[in-house]
């Protein structure tokens, strides 16, 4: 057993764990954050692709012991949940309960462009591959501001989809890049 | 593409949601982390289990000892095979026709396939787990493996199933199947050609990201067991589970979270979710049972592979009149769903041609391989592999053009309902304006006049089913119950798991319409054994039509009830209301009437006030169950309620030194009837592309000689990437609404896996002169076919078929024959009258 401590999303998690505890497992089982999946646990589907201080790994293939100390961002870390205090819980915020479409369409800070480009261009099916798909895009944008539809394609070649053919995923990174450049102010597409 | 959804604004006309694009309901959760997929569950006291699974695909099991994995620490329980005699009953026979209870948890006198269960342990960690099967000590015996479904026809070949009796089987033989249409050695006889091929198709993985895997939680107090399940269907999994455990269905209680896919290959019940539900009994916590990627390629089934002695007559001006075939299809070392595939898959497979002589037998064979199941497609685009090709091939030998012959033979009736000789009800179709299309949308004319070196086209159409009454299976049916709540929201509940088909989206978009409330207010159940009405499941494309057509009534009866209260409290007829805007209002005053919320809580609430007699609460169910047709003893049959078409034009190119194929233009051309969502349409068919391009250029299961899969993860199994595939970018729709289905939809999830291999394998021999008669057609076969086309000096080429080494039959002289003769087991035509003496 080893004392391992990671800063997830910002937030400082400390664990005794075993050696051969994967840093998939300690995200997913230690931290709590279930949105990183596994998917074949040989670095082949990207399913658990996230983000380890600014670069982007496939985390069923490292230690959580080798990068102890590290910051990691998956992908809850893009849009935290949306707590207010109690005192808001009035008629209009209950209704607002009934519009969560709305809030993705309205405004670029409840999601990441990525997940806002998804949702628009059903870009997800079955939804597995998704936050990985997102992470790794995520960290290829930020470098590549400017991809051609081919380039976004090679960026991809590690994460597998069987649902979408892939499509709508690319439509969805060029709406993004898009809108990361800059050159889009919001999301909405009324 | 898409549009924002409507507000519920006073004023405005209510707007009609389905054949719009609404963006998806389910998403959110999705692209945020927060949805629950199986591995996501973790109950209070959890523990987990691992499977230990046979290295040997053929063995005879000497002995398992289980104790030395007991002394390990964290290990609380090890089953393996022998303890279970008597105790847990075989499966395979839930349906009729499937008299075999050839499945168990466990090997237990001998191994039939690689990665065959033998013995389980849980621990209280993952990892003890995995030590504990290490520590398992297993004594096998090596057998002999038969990988090729040929070789196991013959009388010399191991035999894998012992001591099972079949119906219409023998020796490896599991089932028999044959389609007797018309006479098709007439049509031989009058044909001006008759091409004939051999033809073999891959076995496919589904690799559905999400693993197989299943939470299982016993309390032995209320004696309910209930299993959490990444499954396509609650039900099969909840009834079969029941039986093998013996303790009633109200006992077992089964739950879907989110399934990151399936495609067939989730729709049935596993051996690792019984190992589980016996781990909980015998434990009294809960068990997690989740697969690797290595035992889901071994065990979670597979496209079962066939080879096809297929034969097709035309006349000189390009008539299809008849087909004949000889199938032997392999389903692996065992299967509840393969044979299915041969009989709904030719049945099917037969369109979009009203062909009138059809002449089929098949072997449902058994080998020491993956276990076969459904996939994508379902037995159809290895049907229309070998058919779509035959059809080139005989264009060619006549000197006409491959679209002029598909033009002339699509089924294009000037009347529907139309009856093919196989007996499919064609209801509507668009099938040959799709066809004109696509061949258009590629550039058919154009580039087939202006040949450009190792370039090519070439052309495919099938049909495919939406919904299936399975010959082992006679039901079809699915069922929405539908609640509005007291607050004027509405839940949906229904046992066909969605697992990206857009459930909540596409049957929100129906009740949405139905009852005039906003889709935001609608929410779609979680699948629940407890809660859900019956239903078979999400398979065989039957979502949109089927479960949305129950989705519909269930719709309509709740609209009635409310109407009447509104009627009631309005003082007129409910003839003179309307729903919309969340309100139920005098027809043309949108604005006034009373809102649905005030309703049902009328209903529930304020009973005194409802019209005399009216049943209080606003809930409805319905259940609709196609009018389709079961098998016919001569094959035929309507087994579909409708059929979509899928016509597609693949533009490749071939690189002559490196063997690779690009698919550089792709146009699809559907019929899906009326679209209820056409972003998750052309999503569905973006999607059934990819698997039909796995199947033709890349994904295969490759064993070597003593049955070992080579090729069990994502490093050797070539599944298809983002830069594998080309720009989806030219898919059209030609809807003609199904007459029969009240919607007028039709399924989108297959149809667009269908043509794809022949598409390619066509427009590869028209770039390279290579007629690939195997799957998939990887550039290491393209290199070899290439070289030894040059070396021989011709023009046209098969691949394997004329290569110096390939060993089967290259000429249908030397063709093997089926193993039942006409007159065997079942004589369709037989004269009990004629024949009284021949005993």
């Amino acid at each position: 057993m080893q004392k391992v401590t990671l800063t997830v999303n910002g937030r400082e998690v400390t664990a005794e764990i075993d050696e051969r505890t994967l840093l998939l497992e300690f995200v997913r089982d230690t931290a709590g954050l279930t949105g990183t999946h596994n998917g074949c646990m040989e670095a082949r589907c990207g399913c658990c692709a996230i983000e380890v201080d600014g670069d982007v790994v496939k985390s069923c293939n490292v230690l959580a012991v080798q990068v102890n100390g590290a910051e990691v961002t998956t992908i809850e870390g893009l849009s935290p949940q949306k707590l207010g205090p109690v005192q808001q819980v009035t008629t209009q915020t209950l209704a607002g309960v009934y519009e969560p479409l709305d809030a993705i369409r309205s405004s670029v800070e409840d999601l990441h462009p990525l997940q806002a480009a998804f949702h628009r261009c059903h870009a997800l099916q079955c939804g597995f591959c998704t936050p990985g798909m997102v992470m790794v895009l995520k960290d290829y944008l930020e470098e590549n501001p400017a991809p051609c539809r081919d380039d976004v394609r090679k960026a991809i070649a590690g994460n597998l989809c069987r649902c979408t053919g892939y499509q709508h995923i690319v439509d969805a990174a060029m709406e993004a890049a898009e809108v990361m450049r800059g050159a889009g102010a919001t999301t909405t597409d009324d | 593409m898409t549009e924002a959804p409507p507000r519920s604004t006073t004023g405005t006309a209510p707007r009609r949601l389905v054949g719009t694009s609404v963006p998806r309901k389910e998403d959110l959760a999705l692209l945020t982390g927060t949805a629950r997929f199986i591995d996501d569950i973790a109950l209070p006291g959890m523990v987990h289990a691992k499977v230990l699974r046979s290295s040997l695909a053929h063995a005879r099991v000497r002995s398992v000892d289980t104790e030395p994995a007991r002394e390990l620490p964290g290990v609380l329980d090890v089953l393996a095979g022998a303890e279970l005699v008597g105790k847990v009953k075989p499966w395979g026979d839930l349906m009729q026709d499937l008299l075999v209870g050839d499945h168990f948890p466990f090997a237990t006198d001998k191994v039939l396939y690689e990665g065959q269960e033998l013995a389980a342990v849980v621990a209280e960690t993952a990892y003890q787990a995995l030590d504990g099967c290490e520590a398992v000590a297993v004594d096998l015996e090596p057998l002999p493996a038969v990988v090729d479904p040929e070789v196991a026809l013959r009388p010399d070949s191991p035999l894998v199933q012992e001591g099972i009796v079949y119906e219409f089987g023998d020796g490896n033989i599991f089932d028999r199947y044959k389609v007797r249409i018309g006479d098709f050695e007439a049509a031989e006889r009058e044909a001006a050609v008759v091409v004939r091929q051999r033809f073999a198709t891959n076995k496919q993985a589904g690799a559905a990201l999400d693993p197989h895997g299943c939470v299982a939680s016993y309390d032995s107090f209320t004696g309910v067991l209930t299993l959490y399940s990444s499954t396509q269907s609650i039900y099969m999994v909840r009834d079969v589970l029941a039986d093998v455990l013996q303790i009633p269905r109200t006992k077992v209680r089964v739950i879907v979270p989110e399934v990151g896919a399936g495609f067939g290959s989730k729709a049935q019940i596993f051996g690792h979710e019984v190992i589980a539900s016996l781990f909980s009994m015998r434990l009294g916590r809960p068990v997690k049972l989740v697969l690797g990627r290595g035992e889901i390629f071994r065990v979670g089934t597979t496209r079962n592979a066939q080879v096809r002695y297929a034969e097709l007559a035309m006349t000189a001006d390009g008539d299809i009149t008849g087909y004949r075939d000889y199938v032997v299809h392999n389903t692996g070392a065992m299967s509840v769903w393969g044979n299915q595939v041969v009989h709904i898959g030719t049945n099917v497979g037969m369109l979009p041609y009203p062909i009138p002589n059809i002449h089929v037998d098949s072997d449902i064979v058994h080998t020491t391989t993956a276990p076969g199941g459904p996939l994508r497609g379902f037995g159809i685009p290895q049907v229309i592999w070998a058919k779509e090709q035959l059809v080139d091939m005989a264009a060619r030998e006549l000197g006409l053009d491959p679209l002029a012959v598909r033009a002339r033979n699509v089924v294009d009736p000037e009347e529907f309902p139309f009856r093919t000789p196989m007996g499919h009800i064609i209801d509507s179709t668009s099938i040959k304006q799709c066809l004109l299309a696509s061949a258009d949308a590629i550039g058919w004319t154009a580039k087939r006049a202006a040949p450009v070196p190792y370039e090519g086209l070439g052309l495919a159409v099938s049909m495919k089913y939406t919904s299936c009454r399975h010959p082992s299976l006679d039901t079809d049916l699915s069922a929405v119950r539908l609640r509005l709540e007291t607050d004027g929201t509405v839940t949906i509940y229904s046992s066909d798991v969605s697992h990206g088909q857009s459930h909540a989206t596409m049957l929100s978009q129906i009740v949405a319409d139905g009852l005039g409330v906003g889709i935001e207010k609608i929410s779609l159940a979680p699948p629940d054994s407890m809660t859900a009405p019956f239903g078979l499941g999400t398979y065989a494309s039957r979502g949109a039509a089927v479960l949305g057509t129950a989705c519909r009534l269930a719709t309509e009866r709740l609209r009635d009830k409310v109407l009447a209260i509104a009627a009631h409290v309005l003082e007129v007829g409910p003839e003179d209301l309307d729903a919309g805007n969340d309100r139920v209002y005098v027809k043309g005053l949108p604005d006034s009437g009373i809102h649905l919320e005030i309703i049902a809580a009328t209903a529930a609430y304020r009973t005194h006030q409802l019209p005399p007699g009216f049943e209080p609460t606003l809930e409805t169910v319905a259940t609709y169950d196609t009018p389709t047709e079961r098998e016919a003893s001569n094959g035929s049959g309507n087994l579909s309620v409708t059929y979509s078409g899928a016509a597609h034009a693949a533009h490749v190119r071939v690189d002559p030194d490196t063997g690779q194929i690009t698919v550089v233009d792709y146009a699809m051309v559907h019929d899906t009837g009326t679209v209820i969502n056409p972003l998750i349409v052309e999503g569905q068919h973006q999607g059934g592309f990819l698997m039909g391009l796995g199947m033709a250029l890349s994904e295969d299961y490759v064993y070597d000689e003593d049955g070992h899969q080579l090729n069990a993860s994502f490093k050797d199994y070539l599944a298809v990437t983002a830069p594998d595939v080309p720009e989806l970018t030219k898919i059209y729709e030609i809807p003609a609404p199904s007459t029969t289905i009240p919607g007028g939809q039709k399924g989108a999830g297959e149809s667009g896996t269908g043509p794809v291999p022949a598409a390619i394998g066509n427009a590869v021999f028209n770039a390279t002169g290579v007629r690939f008669t195997i799957l998939p057609i990887t550039p290491q076969r393209m290199l070899i076919a290439l070289r030894e086309k040059e070396r021989r000096g011709v023009a046209t080429i098969r691949y394997p078929d004329d290569m110096p080494d390939f060993t089967g039959p290259r000429t249908p002289e030397e063709w093997p024959r089926p193993t039942a003769a006409d007159g065997g087991d079942f004589d369709f035509d037989f004269d009990w009258d004629a024949e009284e003496d021949t005993d």
